[in-house]
């Protein structure tokens, strides 16, 4: 009984849970049996009981304070209600020390959960690893591993370390690097990462990273590093808070002086502490700034977060970005009487003798459509097409250039068909049979799925334009923008060309952010407001320099990123307004006297404490984007 | 084995207010052989350098208890 009470004394935060409950209890007590029962006599005894239970902690901690010579809240809050005491205002002294005690407890609740979303994935990395020495499966430290040694991951488990298969399949989740609620399927010479989730199978894997030199430790750092990255907002807000404190404490010993009021002197001391003021601006930015981590998005800094929140245009590549990047097989145009899969078929007969990359989408969509003969002879004509001999019949499959080089030429439907699918963008390749030209087909780089919705998302959103800077000719360009419904298109640019745009937007008056690579586009990217890049959970050189790094190359996360930095700029502004007034209003209300000492406590704490509980409502999922997430896993159950 | 400086992470999440991070960064460069403390009030991470022969783990995780707030060693 005893030790346990010993137990609950040394550990900070229960002693004051506890001391708060018993302080409230005896309050509650001198309550009751005024109010109740009519009795004046225990209300002073039980309400000094209540104060020095509740200030005991309060002045164990602005003695700690004093000791390393600093002035501490603590140290204002005790002369006040000690203060309180002495001019026998018993009620105010227990009700502004309870206050404080209660008010910090649902702080420290509050404040804890919103960092929650970071030790989610701090504990995302399991304490012991499972590795084989000599044969033997021994239990070890997971930051004890030593790298190249063979880790053991069975079903369920998460995985220690960074590493790379050597033996066994399974399906990893990778949300806690991704935040992709897919599993991944693993097999031999697959990357995985530290903290992802074995939901099968049984993997042994060769350690590559270990501890702190994981991909996870790396994002917790940089997480941690962003939410300390002071917004603007809040090295003003600092700057202020560090000068009110004494200020008010000034105030306090002037007003005593000029009007001899003790009561008026103490309340200041109380409302002293600029609370919701000096945790506004934080509490928004780590709030926010955690919620995008757990998406798989790294927002590097509450600068970055509030310059994103004003994000009015957005520019991005072609290739890659908002298409797959990879050539597919778009249209087949049949001619002279023959039928398409026939066109299809002898196109892929020559084919298979290329190793070109248009090449390749032409196989497989004749192998969809049943088997694919070999070719009885082959023969490639660098730079302009093959020539394949099969049944009999000679097949010339190329471009513009091998038919001149074969002397064959186009009727005029052949010709008005090559046009109409060079306006489309798409890469014409022409199919002849015994010098005769049978068909065409049309290859081009197919937009994402994903393209659309993200823009439609995008200009929900308020980011007004969004911008294609692709170094791809004009109808390609062109054809991918409308259907992904691209603002505007500037087609063939150079880097260099791609700079210009950036910063001639920019003295537009625009706030532009630039998706890229990190690579190819750096001088571009370095240019803009805000600079993202896709697909950065490989690549710790985008992770490095981008402002926001994605990732995944999941395009609706761009959307989602802005929607998390508008959520947080705005929240940011009303926590910002709710602080200020609070702090007008007390002064305004203590000077008036019509706020007390328990009052000026009351409406300070609240004020934290809705400051903070604002900041949460950043944690939850919009209800927008959970819709989204349900109807693509139901697409994907359904596929 | 003298004077050999090692950062240990430690974390907290009860910082509720910015005030406390100069009270718990005074309390640890008080204890023997820590040479430099940082505490980060959005994240609660508290970084150490100090040397484990004059102060280990324990006696900074007590250290802080002393002012008030609960941390316990991270590896990362």
């Amino acid at each position: 009984m005893f030790s346990e009470l010993m137990n609950i004394y040394r550990h900070p935060a229960s002693r004051r849970k506890w001391l708060t409950i018993a302080s409230g209890l005896f309050i509650t007590v001198a309550l009751v049996a005024w109010y109740g029962f009519g009795l004046a006599a225990p209300w002073a005894p039980l309400m000094t009981i209540a104060a020095v239970l509740a200030g005991y902690d309060i002045a164990l901690r602005a003695w700690g304070a004093l000791r390393l010579r600093q002035l501490s809240i603590e140290l204002l809050v005790i002369v006040a209600a000690v203060g309180a005491l002495f001019i026998d205002n018993h009620w105010e002294s227990a009700a502004v020390t309870f206050l404080f005690m209660l008010g910090a407890w649902l702080e420290t609740r509050t404040m804890s959960r919103t960092r929650g979303a970071l030790t989610a994935l701090i504990d995302a990395a399991p304490v012991t690893a499972t590795v084989l020495r000599g044969g033997e499966r021994v239990e070890v430290a997971a930051h004890e591993v030593a790298l190249g040694e063979t880790v053991l991951v069975r079903a369920g488990e998460r995985l220690p370390v960074d590493g790379e298969v050597i033996e066994g399949t399974a399906a990893v989740n990778e949300a806690s690097i991704t935040g992709e609620p897919i599993p991944a399927e693993k097999a031999p010479g697959s990357k995985v990462f530290a903290g992802t989730l074995a939901e099968n199978g049984l993997l042994h894997l060769r350690a590559t990273g270990v501890g702190g030199d994981t991909t996870l430790a790396r994002i917790i750092t940089r997480v941690e590093e962003a939410q300390e990255a002071k917004a603007p907002a809040q090295r003003m807000i600092e700057s202020f808070g560090r000068w009110y404190t004494p200020a008010v404490f000034v105030m306090a010993v002037v007003s005593y002086i000029v009007t001899r009021n003790v009561e008026l002197a103490l309340t200041l001391l109380v409302v002293s502490c600029p609370g919701a003021l000096v945790i506004s601006t934080p509490v928004s930015v780590v709030a926010g700034i955690g919620r995008a981590a757990r998406a798989g998005i790294l927002i590097k800094g509450g600068e970055h977060l509030e310059n994103a929140g004003r994000i009015n245009t957005l520019a991005l590549d072609k290739t890659g970005t908002l298409t797959e990047g990879q050539p597919r097989l778009a249209e087949i145009v049949a001619l002279a009487g023959q039928s398409k899969a026939d066109v299809l078929l002898w196109a892929a007969i020559a084919e298979t003798g290329s190793s070109h990359p248009l090449g390749r989408p032409i196989i497989e969509a004749a192998r969809k459509q049943g088997r694919l003969p070999t070719a009885d002879a082959l023969e490639e004509i660098a730079g302009m097409g093959l020539i394949a001999r099969h049944d009999g019949h000679e097949i010339a499959v190329g471009s513009h250039r091998l038919f001149d080089h074969l002397k064959i030429d186009f009727n005029a439907e052949a010709r008005d068909g090559i046009a109409r699918l060079h306006g489309l963008g798409h890469t014409v390749v022409i199919v002849a049979r015994n010098g005769e030209v049978v068909g065409l087909l049309g290859l081009a780089d197919m937009p994402r799925a994903s393209a659309r919705p993200m823009i439609d998302r995008l200009h929900t959103l308020g980011v007004n334009r969004v911008v294609m800077l692709t170094g791809d000719q004009r109808p390609a360009a062109e054809a991918i923008a409308r259907a992904v419904g691209v603002d505007e298109v500037h087609a063939a640019m150079m880097p260099a060309d791609k700079l210009d745009r950036i910063r001639a937007m920019r003295a537009e008056g625009l706030r532009v952010a630039m998706v890229g690579d990190g690579i190819n586009d750096a001088p571009a990217l370095a240019a803009a407001d805000i600079s993202i890049a896709m697909g950065a959970g490989g690549s710790d050189i985008a992770i490095e320099t981008a402002d926001i790094a994605l990732m995944t190359d999941d395009l609706g996360k761009i959307a989602e990123a802005m929607e998390i930095s508008r959520a947080t700029l705005a929240n940011m502004r009303q926590n910002l307004v709710i602080s200020v007034l609070t702090v007008i209003g007390l002064l305004f209300g203590v000077y008036t006297g019509s706020i007390h000492m328990a009052g000026g406590m009351l409406v300070h704490q609240l004020s934290v404490l809705i400051v903070i509980l604002n900041g949460m409502r950043l944690l939850r999922v919009p209800k927008a984007a959970r819709t989204r997430a349900v109807a693509a896993k139901a697409e994907r159950v359904a596929a | 084995m003298t004077n050999v400086t090692t950062r240990t992470t430690l974390r907290s999440d009860e910082l509720s207010c910015p005030s406390c991070v100069p009270k718990i960064e005074n309390a640890l460069l008080a204890l023997p052989g820590v040479t430099k403390a940082e505490v980060k009030f959005a994240s609660g991470r508290i970084d150490v350098e100090h040397d484990p022969a004059l102060s280990d783990v324990a006696a900074l995780v007590k250290s802080i208890a002393r002012t008030g707030y609960t941390a316990r060693a991270s590896a990362f």
